[in-house]
């Protein structure tokens, strides 16, 4: 059991939430870097160090280099020798504020099963129906993405042509497309009747086979959470300084 | 919500992410990563095409990058125009369908702007991104290049989800498509 596995889920979901806002609208650049390094260990700790960063690395890398190249090389401000450094400086900003949001969401998404944070969100009184749509769709992602390659690699079988000008592959779509998702919408039919049988009812409440703990202390600590929350809001959105002045 | 319509919102979900696969292959310059919100709305009506939606980004972000919550509002308003364009008949007809994915391109497209010049300094790394440098080094301004990559992307690729979408309503069992509340949107497409 990892660290994380002894919380529940929506603690660090409030706690990624949090680092998130700060990130955003506190001063900068310092806030996104605190967030940033906040959340890098906070994954490090769970064993997913790694993979949060090679997450944080696929988003911040290219969004710092696209609005560097857009600001400071083809359309800069002014002479380029002055606008490329601010620029980079510009881009390191948002490159920075990404990075922390995709850390403080990426710790929670990595470390916390989504059907235990859905079973969590459950004993907080999200519908059957919003628990059905998360945990079916997360089984059936899979599925569709065996089924695509399946039609892919029976329509080339027949002699369907994949290649060629634009024109050619817009039209090689629908005989890909078409079966796959007909199908799917058809499976729809057989669940729906799998759900009347068993007496669905989307807005009841469902009960967990395995409850997730949710100690009072927990509990407390959330709602901490939510007002420093509230708190980073309220010091950054209302005006404080006019008001005090 | 009917049974028939939860039980779909599911293979939509998984229809906009295994499409991607498809388009991989076939090396097309769009995503297609709505067909499946499109097709929702267009047989359940808005309510279920803003589920499909939010599902969709929420389910992107929790297998693929957290980046995609940032951009659940776009998949909303996909959804809930595809649900009115379904409810006025617009998918019963291919120009019908181009109509309502024209429509859902700009107002998506739009949606995705603020998002866009917000958390992304105006580009993201993508497709998009790459439209918008190229506006930029045309002397476009920063604001007008963002909404007119985006706005454009968007009209091109939700017009040809929603023509499949048209497509695909003309092959589903008629026993199945006048099941769903929205019969009114394929009684012409299916017959």
């Amino acid at each position: 059991m990892s660290s994380l596995d002894r919380w529940n889920p929506l603690t660090p979901l409030a706690a990624s939430l949090l680092l998130v806002v700060i990130a955003y609208i506190g001063p900068q650049p310092w806030s996104a870097v605190a967030a940033l390094a906040i959340a890098l260990a906070l994954a490090a700790s769970r064993g997913a160090g790694r993979r949060a960063l090679a997450l944080v690395l696929a988003v911040a890398i290219p969004a710092w280099l696209i609005v560097f190249v857009m600001d400071g090389v083809v359309a800069p401000a002014g002479p380029r020798a002055l606008a490329m450094p601010a620029a980079a400086e510009a881009a390191l900003g948002i490159a920075a504020r990404l990075a922390a949001a995709i850390a403080a969401l990426g710790w929670v998404v990595l470390g916390v099963p989504p059907r235990r944070l859905t079973r969590a969100l459950a004993a907080r009184g999200l519908p059957a129906w919003g628990a059905y749509v998360i945990v079916a769709s997360l089984e059936a992602v899979p599925q569709a993405k065996r089924r695509a390659e399946d039609v892919l690699d029976a329509q080339r079988c027949r002699g369907l042509v994949v290649g060629g000008g634009v024109l050619a592959r817009v039209r090689a779509l629908l005989p890909l497309a078409g079966p796959l998702v007909v199908g799917l919408v058809t499976e729809s039919e057989e669940r729906a009747l799998a759900l009347e049988a068993r007496a669905f009812r989307p807005w009841r409440a469902r009960t967990a086979l395995v409850p997730v703990s949710d100690p009072p202390g927990e509990r407390w600590m959330r709602r901490a959470i939510w007002l420093a929350l509230v708190g980073v809001l309220a010091w950054r959105l209302l005006p404080w300084q006019r008001v005090l002045g | 919500m009917r049974p028939l319509a939860l039980a779909l919102i599911p293979r939509a979900v998984a229809i906009n992410l295994a499409l991607g696969a498809i388009v991989a292959a076939l090396k097309l310059p769009v995503y297609l990563d709505s067909v499946g919100t499109i097709l929702v709305g267009a047989l359940a009506g808005p309510v279920a095409g803003i589920v499909t939606g939010i599902a969709s980004n929420v389910i992107l972000g929790l297998l693929s990058s957290p980046m995609f919550f940032a951009f659940i509002p776009v998949a909303m308003v996909i959804g809930a125009v595809a649900g009115v364009a379904g409810t006025l008949g617009a998918y019963r007809s291919i120009p019908g369908a181009a109509a309502a994915g024209l429509l859902t391109g700009v107002l998506a497209g739009g949606t995705s702007v603020p998002i866009v010049i917000a958390l992304f300094g105006g580009a993201t790394a993508s497709g998009t991104g790459i439209v918008t440098v190229v506006l930029r080094a045309m002397h476009v301004s920063p604001a007008m290049a963002t909404i007119a990559a985006s706005v454009g992307v968007d009209i091109i690729d939700k017009t040809l989800c929603s023509i499949l979408v048209a497509i695909v309503l003309t092959r589903l069992p008629n026993r199945l498509s006048t099941r769903f509340g929205q019969t009114r949107a394929v009684a012409r497409a299916t017959t």
